[in-house]
Order: C-alpha cells, then structure tokens, then sequence
C-alpha cells in the first residue's frame, strides 16, 4: 500500500470527569488508505465518536485533550495543528455527517443557504455562484427536483431527504475524508438502504475515503474493507471485514457478530438462541486499568486477563486482535 | 477451553433513594450550602430567639433613637423607644411564617389548577389558563391592597392576598411539566396497569413534575417576605404584630434621623431573602436531572 | 394458560385508528390521518404474531389500539372471545389485566421516583385483590424469573443499566398473568450485545410459560428470530400477512421484497443472492392519500390499476394474504 491517506499513532485521549481523568481512547493506532472505506464497531462508550472528533479537532472543549500519539493526515501531524489550521482542513478536506439529521440543520434557513455558507466559507465562491452550486450538490445526492427543493426549510423536508442535505454539505468542499458517525441509525430501512447506495457511488465517483460508525455488522458487512472493533476506548480488533465475520479473532467480534438475529440466504424452522454477551461495558473509571477491560464478560477469561492488558497479537491474514487467546477463539 | 473463568466480584449498587443523591448535587453547590445555614440560623433564632431574649418588642424599654450598643441595647430603639432587637426577633417569626403560608396557599391554588389543566386538556384547560392569565395581568400589589383594605389587615388575609396574587406562575410550570410528562411511557404503563386517573395524576406524575414546583416555591418564599413588607410599608398590616417590613414602615419618617431603625430590618429582609434564593439556586441544581451525571 | 394451542387467543377485525389534524392555518377543515385502516388478524394461543413496518406504518399505533391505550373509531378487537372495544369503568380493569404492554424505550417507560419492585407491584395493586404477602411473593418471582437479583428490588431505574431496566418492564408485564404480551419494539433502544439477552429471556418466558406476543418491530432480522407469522404494515395498511418461513424465503407484495432486499446482512451468501431493490421517493401524505394502492407511486411494477383501485388483502393459498393486484403477474415475480 502507499502512505495511508490518515495514519493515527498510539492516541491516547482523557476525558476529565467527576472521578477524575480517563482514557476514553487508549494507545490506539489504524491506517485509512486513499479510496478507502473503513468502518468503527462497537456498543456506545466505547469510544468510536470519541475517535472522530478527535481527527476532527473536535473535543469537548476543556474537558477532553490528546494526551499522546499523533493524527497524521497528508503527512502532517493534526495534533500539533492550531485552531485556524484545523478549521480550514475540517469541513475542506475532512468532514463529517451525523446520527441525528431532525437536530444538524439550522431549522431557520433553507437548505440551500445552508450549504452555500459552507461552500462561501471554504471556497470564496461569490452568492450566486454558491447558490448554484448548492443546487447542483442536491442533485448529486439524488433529492428530486433539487432546483426547487433548495429553498425549502429542513421542516419541509423527509428524514432522509435531510440526511442527504448533510451528505451535501459534507461533499460541498470535496473533502479527502468524509466521516459518517451512525449515518443510518435514525432511518428506515429502505432509506438506510438509498443512502447507502448514494455513499458507495459518491465514493465510486469521488474518490473520497469513509470513515462509517456503526454497531451494525450487516451494514459493515455491506460498505467496509476493513474493519476496527473498539471496546472500552481500546481497539480491540483490526482487519478486513470478511475475514472478521468468517473467523473472529476476539471474543467479543464474536459475541457482536452472533448476538444479533440475522437474515440469511435460505431460512429455516431451526432457531438457534442466540449467544449473549453478559453484562455491560465498563464504567469510565475503570477505562485505562491493566487487565483486559472485556474480561468480566468474557467466557474464555484466565488469570492472564485479569493481570495485563493483552497486546495487539497480528495474524498473517492481516487480522489483529487484543486477545490473550486470540489464536484459541 | 474446560477451564473454569476466575470469578469477577460484582458490584452490586446501594440502593440509595434520589433524596440522598439530591443532597449530595446540593452540597457541590458551596454558595448554596452557606445559604442553608444561614437560613437555618434564622429559622432558629426566630424559633427560640423570643424565650433566649425575652423584651416585649411593643414595651417603651429605654429613651428613643438610642443608637447600637447603647446602654445595653445591641440594636438601640426606635422612635418610640421600643427595644430593636426584640422587635427584629418577633418579627423574623411573623416574617417567615407569611412567607411559608403565602408559598403554600399559592402552591395549593397553582398546583391543582396546572394539574387539572395539563392532565385533562381540552376546553378545562382553556377556562383554567384564561383564568390564570386574568390573574396573570392584574397588577399584583394594587390587588391585594383592595383585598387587605376591604377584608381587614390580619395576618391570615394579608397572607391569602399575597397567596391569592402569586400562584400563576406555578400554575404554568405544573401545567408544562404535566403535558410533558403525561406523554411519557411509565404514564402509559401506569394507565396501562389500571391506575385511576387521581392517582396518576397525584402519585404517578406530580412527584415527577415536583423539582422545578420546590424551586420555584423556594423563591417564592423569598418574594412573599418581600411582598409583606412592601404592604406593611405602606401601612397594610396587622397593627398587633411586629413584622420586618411594618419596623421599616413605621420609622420611614425618621430614615435621616436614625437611619440604623431603616438599614437594620431592610437588612434582615435582604439576608433573608437572598439565602432563600440561593438555596433556592441549590435546590435547582440538585433536583434538575440534566445536571446529574448518567 | 394456554391449554388449547393454536386456537385464536386475539381476532382484530376491520380496526381503524384516525387521529384529527388541522390543516391550512387556522380555519382550515379539520382532516383525519388514518393510522390504522381496515387491519383484520388473529394471533393464535402461544405464538408470536410480528407487526412490521417503517415509522409512519401505523404498527404502534395498532398494537395501542388493541391494549385500549389509544382510541380506535371502528372494528373490533377480542380476546378470548370478548369485545375489548368499548368497555368502560370496572369491565375495562378487569380486561387490562388479560393485555399488557413491553415499552419500546426503558428509559422513560419506568417512573423515575419508584423503586423496582414497587413499579413491578403497581399492576397488582390496581387490578388485582390480592394481599400484600401475596404481591411479595409474585414479585419475587417475577424477579428471578427475569434474571434480576432479589437485593435490587429496592433500588430506583436510574441504578439499572438498560437491559436490565427492560427486565423490569417485563416483569411489570408479567405481573397480572396476562394473556396476551404486546412489546412494542423491545429491544431498539438497547446496545446489541444487550439485545440478545432479553430476546432469549422472552424467548424462555413464553415457552415456560405459555405466553402469546403481539411483536412490535422494524428490525426484521429480530422479527425473523421472534415470530410465527408477521404482518406487514405500510401506510396504516396490512400489506402481507403469513407465516415466518413463507414471508422471508417467498415474500409476494413488491414493498416486502423491497423491505428485505434494503436489510444488510452479514451473510456473504445471501448478499451475493439478493439484487437490492430501491424503491425512490417518500411515502404519500398520509392525510390527502392518493386513490388506488398507497405504495403505488414507489412501486416498481405499478400500473394504472395500482394507481385507481385499492388492492384488497386476499389469500394466495395456505393463509399468505397479499393486498397487491399484481401478485400473480410476471412483472412483480420479477422484482
């Protein structure tokens, strides 16, 4: 491969909280290629948004703070970037689109101004020109009759008819990275299912690398190359997804991909039950101890797990798993 | 793997009840917690200061206008020579208790009439709000002084009239909290098990739309002492009893004079009144669950 | 409970639920949305009968109409043979002990201020006579067979995590002995790795206990594990209605087909096998519907009949009923 397009090092975020400091992401290190689609997996508090904001430059401020490792991105260190540096690449070259498309749109202006704004404040266009623009985007993101529709408020507009406006205005300056945290969560099917299909052919069209958040294995199964299971703030399985869902290399890829009911090709009257991953994930306190933090939920927990943080154990098929008994799952 | 995993302790959660959790938002708040003693000060002063400092506050004790400190006196006296310092103890008493009586009958009045409205809705909702927005644009002192002037100046009428003139604004909030509420699921499931609608609306739903109904009655408290006062300074009190703002009316005449028989219960009232509020700031804090963690 | 198997424990017939809306500022006519339109099924003694479909389908709605939590303005629902519609006062308290209802959201379906067991013991104390040693007993019950332990009966829903609050609105449930269970999308609010839990808890329950589900849902690799039959909602219309097995290997109404091709799935086989059928635009304006079938316009294989006659929901043999003109028409067999 050629030098990764984002390369992130060993990051290490803390959140301070009432307890005090925690790692929410601990010693974590992912490539994403040019043209690369990779996707985060997890349940929530797992620290995958926490990942995104941070190559955003986008922590709460105050309260979250890079405490080590590096966000290479072209080459330059994002960590290490001032304010102004990371507004001009946020929205220009990396950009981002959200769960809740109902909340992201200013609810007081069109459409179309919104998407004009961001393309004046990052390109210099002049009014018209950006107006035009922001027409033509709408289109691209398939919304029918998109000249009449720019002028419509969000309020007039369906669920995921708002969730390709936001597509829009991340696409609007042709950002190298776009980032999509839970895209889909908040839609339909059939919707998920269109803006899937948008993705895949922007992508297709643009070249443009994606960075999905999701707790659905279908839908990584669907978009993914690769695929980063993060547990606890820890990366707790890297590689390519159809090797993932093939043969887990840790026990709670394992439990993700067999805890969910899933359609396949021919159904039968057999219904196995399904594999329970007990209890919850660990409270932010206990985030950064030196055991496996997934060890309480673990069935093939030793001593080891409780001792040590296990290492990231590489795979000669590209899988790394965190597992003390990664070759035994 | 036939190994048996190493047990893990599990930590089972006190029960604690949201009280103590309350208590324990409301003691991050430091302006708050000395708010509280402050408060609790007076209330005890004015509880046993009358047994600990027995001069009746209507008796001629000593030559009038005498300043602090003077012969004895901790406060001096008033223009009729009566002891300050009594008169600020017994009046603390009368003070408080209008203030707490006056909360209370506006919070009977806005509690129910919000209730009612915002469980119900539909046209008893429109009478019940039109109601309150007559009572809303009246103006409020002008109000309860035709109330007071017509039904005499007693305690128990000057109370009903501060109460009579400030229950809308608790009308509202229970009137908002209730339509929130009563579309949330644990109501549904409450209907859903057969609970009656007097319950649901008492025992399901008012305790949850309590938080901001205390706030607020703690600020009222606050503006009833405020409101009494404003009414005694005008001259619409019980005559037989000594309050704050009846020591500041009647000595208003002499402020250039011996200015201490003003600024020494005008004091008082703000002390008062300022502690309420900043336990009533607490009481937010601690009882707003967007505060909370988790 | 549940002596006689497949036998109707619930007949829904021609039920109809019409919200009021106003339209075109403030004098306009007064409009109704149907949410509920002309919806007939059974769900049989000890089955799980799923109502799918995507927000807007009228499914919740549905299933409020049937526990009596929402007004319906036509047809029938009965229950072991009585009428639920139109009972009032102490007939209807007696009847709400026979139906209960698992919440979607476990966060806000527990009140706050009350502690596990109390919340667990408000059914028995509304709807049944019995005496405080008795509810003691039923709720210790309840909360070993729901997998919560005996010490977290006193604790309040903010101390729970969200599996197991949801554990606790089943126990609610289950507190009366009802007949019939309705969860209405149980386990959407919940972390995956959670989900699985309390599927298999309500999985154990009905089969120790004889339980009949009316299941709410729009995740339908959920509703694949749950049911027996599922019935497919759009536009406040059943749209097809039969077994697990037929529905899923040989789905007949073009927006099913649709529905299942949009679900990603993590099998390598079935994505290699399913062509992914889009279907554009938006559902139509469900106050000023449209004549004739209301998938019509994001159908692929419409045609003029579609857009004038409104399909009525028919059996194509074995009880697989389709509301669509076209079942037996190459065209749609193609999509």
């Amino acid at each position: 491969m050629t030098t990764p397009l984002l390369k992130v090092e060993n990051l290490r975020i803390e959140l301070t909280t009432r307890d005090g400091v925690a790692p929410v992401i601990d010693d974590l290190s992912f490539e994403l290629g040019q043209n690369e689609n990779i996707s985060f997996v997890g349940e929530s508090g797992c620290g995958k948004s926490m990942t995104a904001l941070a190559i955003m430059g986008l922590l709460p401020e105050k309260i979250g703070r890079i405490a080590s490792g590096s966000i290479l991105f072209d080459g330059e260190d994002l960590t290490k970037a001032s304010p102004a540096r990371l507004r001009a690449i946020r929205g220009n070259e990396i950009s981002m689109i959200f769960q809740e498309p109902m909340t992201s749109l200013n609810p007081v202006y069109t459409v179309g101004e919104q998407i004009a704004e961001v393309i004046r404040e990052h390109q210099g266009l002049g009014r018209k020109a950006a107006w035009d623009m922001a027409a033509d985007l709408l289109d691209a993101v398939r919304i029918p009759n998109a000249r009449g529709r720019v002028s419509d408020y969000p309020f007039q507009m369906s669920g995921g008819q708002r969730q390709r406006v936001m597509i829009a205005m991340a696409l609007a300056c042709q950002p190298k990275i776009l980032i999509a945290d839970e895209p889909t969560t908040a839609l339909d099917v059939t919707v998920q299912a269109q803006i899937f299909d948008l993705l895949r052919d922007l992508r297709k069209d643009t070249g443009t690398s994606i960075i999905m958040i999701t707790h659905d294995m279908g839908a990584v199964a669907e978009m993914a190359e690769r695929m980063i299971v993060m547990y606890a703030g820890r990366g707790a399985e890297i590689g390519p997804v159809e090797q993932i869902i093939e043969h887990a290399r840790h026990p709670y890829t394992k439990g993700l991909t067999s805890c969910v009911p899933h359609i396949v090709s021919q159904l039968t009257e057999d219904r196995a039950r399904l594999t329970e991953v007990p209890g919850i994930v660990p409270g932010l306190k206990d985030f950064g101890k030196n055991m496996c933090l997934f060890a309480s939920r673990c069935n093939h927990r030793t001593e080891e797990c409780l001792s040590a943080r296990p290492p990231m154990k590489p795979f000669e098929n590209g899988q790394i798993a965190a597992c003390w008994h990664a070759e035994d799952v | 793997m036939s190994q048996q995993p190493p047990p893990i302790e599990e930590q089972i959660e006190q029960a604690r009840s949201p009280l103590s959790e309350a208590w324990e938002m409301f003691r991050r708040n430091h302006a708050a917690v000395a708010a509280l003693v402050v408060l609790g000060l007076i209330v005890i002063g004015a509880i046993i200061g009358p047994f600990l400092y027995p001069t009746d506050p209507f008796e001629m004790v000593w030559a009038p206008f005498s300043p602090p400190g003077a012969e004895g006196f901790l406060l001096g006296t008033d223009y009729l020579g009566r002891d300050l310092m009594a008169m600020i103890i017994n009046g603390a008493r009368v003070s408080l208790i209008i203030g707490l009586a006056a909360a209370v009958v506006s919070i009977f009045i806005g509690v129910t009439i919000g209730a009612l409205a915002g469980f119900y809705r539909g046209i008893l909702e429109e009478i019940l709000m039109r109601i309150t927005e007559f009572f809303q644009v009246l103006p409020t002192l002008l109000f309860s002084m035709v109330i007071v002037a017509l039904f005499g100046a007693s305690l128990p009428m000057i109370t009903l009239a501060i109460g009579i003139v400030s229950w809308t604004a608790v009308a509202r909030i229970t009137r908002a909290e209730f339509l929130r509420i009563r579309e949330l699921e644990y109501v549904m499931a409450s209907r859903a098990s057969g609970v009656q609608n007097m319950k649901l609306m008492f025992r399901v739903i008012l305790p949850n739309a309590l938080p901001p109904i205390i706030v607020q009655s703690a600020l009222m408290v606050g503006s009833a002492i405020l409101f009494e006062a404003g009414l005694s300074f005008l001259g619409l009190t019980d005559p037989n009893v000594v309050s704050w703002g009846q020591i500041i009316g009647s000595n208003r005449q002499y402020i250039l004079d011996a200015s201490y028989t003003v600024t020494i219960p005008g004091l008082a009232i703000f002390v008062t009144v300022l502690a309420i509020s900043l336990v009533g700031d607490g009481l937010n804090d601690a009882l707003n669950p967007k505060l909370r963690s988790r | 409970m549940a002596d006689t198997p497949n036998t109707p424990l619930l007949t829904v017939d021609k039920l109809g639920v019409r919200f009021a809306v106003k339209r075109g500022g403030g004098w306009g006519k007064r409009a109704f949305l149907y949410a509920v339109d002309d919806v007939s099924f059974t769900v049989n003694r000890g089955e799980t009968l799923a109502i799918v479909g995507e927000s807007g389908s009228g499914k919740t709605t549905a299933a409020l109409a049937v526990a009596r939590l929402t007004a319906a303005y036509t047809g029938s629902v009965k229950l072991d043979g009585q009428e639920l519609l139109g009972l009032e006062g102490e007939e209807l308290r007696q009847a709400r002990n026979k139906v209960q209802f698992i919440f979607q959201d476990p966060y806000s379906s527990l009140n706050p201020r009350q502690r596990a067991e109390d919340i667990v013991r408000e059914p028995l104390v509304s709807l049944t006579d019995k005496s405080g040693a008795e509810q003691q007993q039923i709720i210790d019950r309840l909360f070993a067979e729901v997998g919560l332990r005996p010490e977290q009966k006193r604790l309040f829903p903010h101390q729970f995590s969200g599996g197991q609050r949801q554990r606790i609105g089943i126990a609610r449930a289950l507190a009366t002995q009802p007949q019939l269970i309705i969860c209405d999308e149980p386990v959407s609010a919940l972390d995956v790795a959670v989900q699985a839990q309390i599927l298999n808890l309500l999985r154990d329950l009905q089969s120790e206990l004889g339980l009949t589900y009316l299941f709410i849902s729009h995740d339908l690799g959920v509703v694949q594990h749950m049911c027996d039959s599922i019935a497919v909602m759009y536009m406040g219309r059943i749209v097809e209605h039969t077994d697990r097995l037929s529905l899923f290997n040989n789905p007949l109404h073009p927006y099913t087909k649709a529905l299942l091709s949009a679900v990603p799935s993590v099998d390598k086989k079935r994505r290699a096998e399913t062509k992914r059928i889009l279907i554009p635009g938006d559902p139509p304006d469900p106050v000023n519907l449209p004549p004739g079938c209301r998938f019509a316009n994001r159908c692929p294989a419409a045609t003029d009949v579609c857009r004038q006659s409104e399909p009525p929901l028919t059996d194509h043999g074995g009880y697989h009923r389709v509301a669509c003109h076209l079942v037996n028409d190459s065209k749609t067999a193609a999509i």
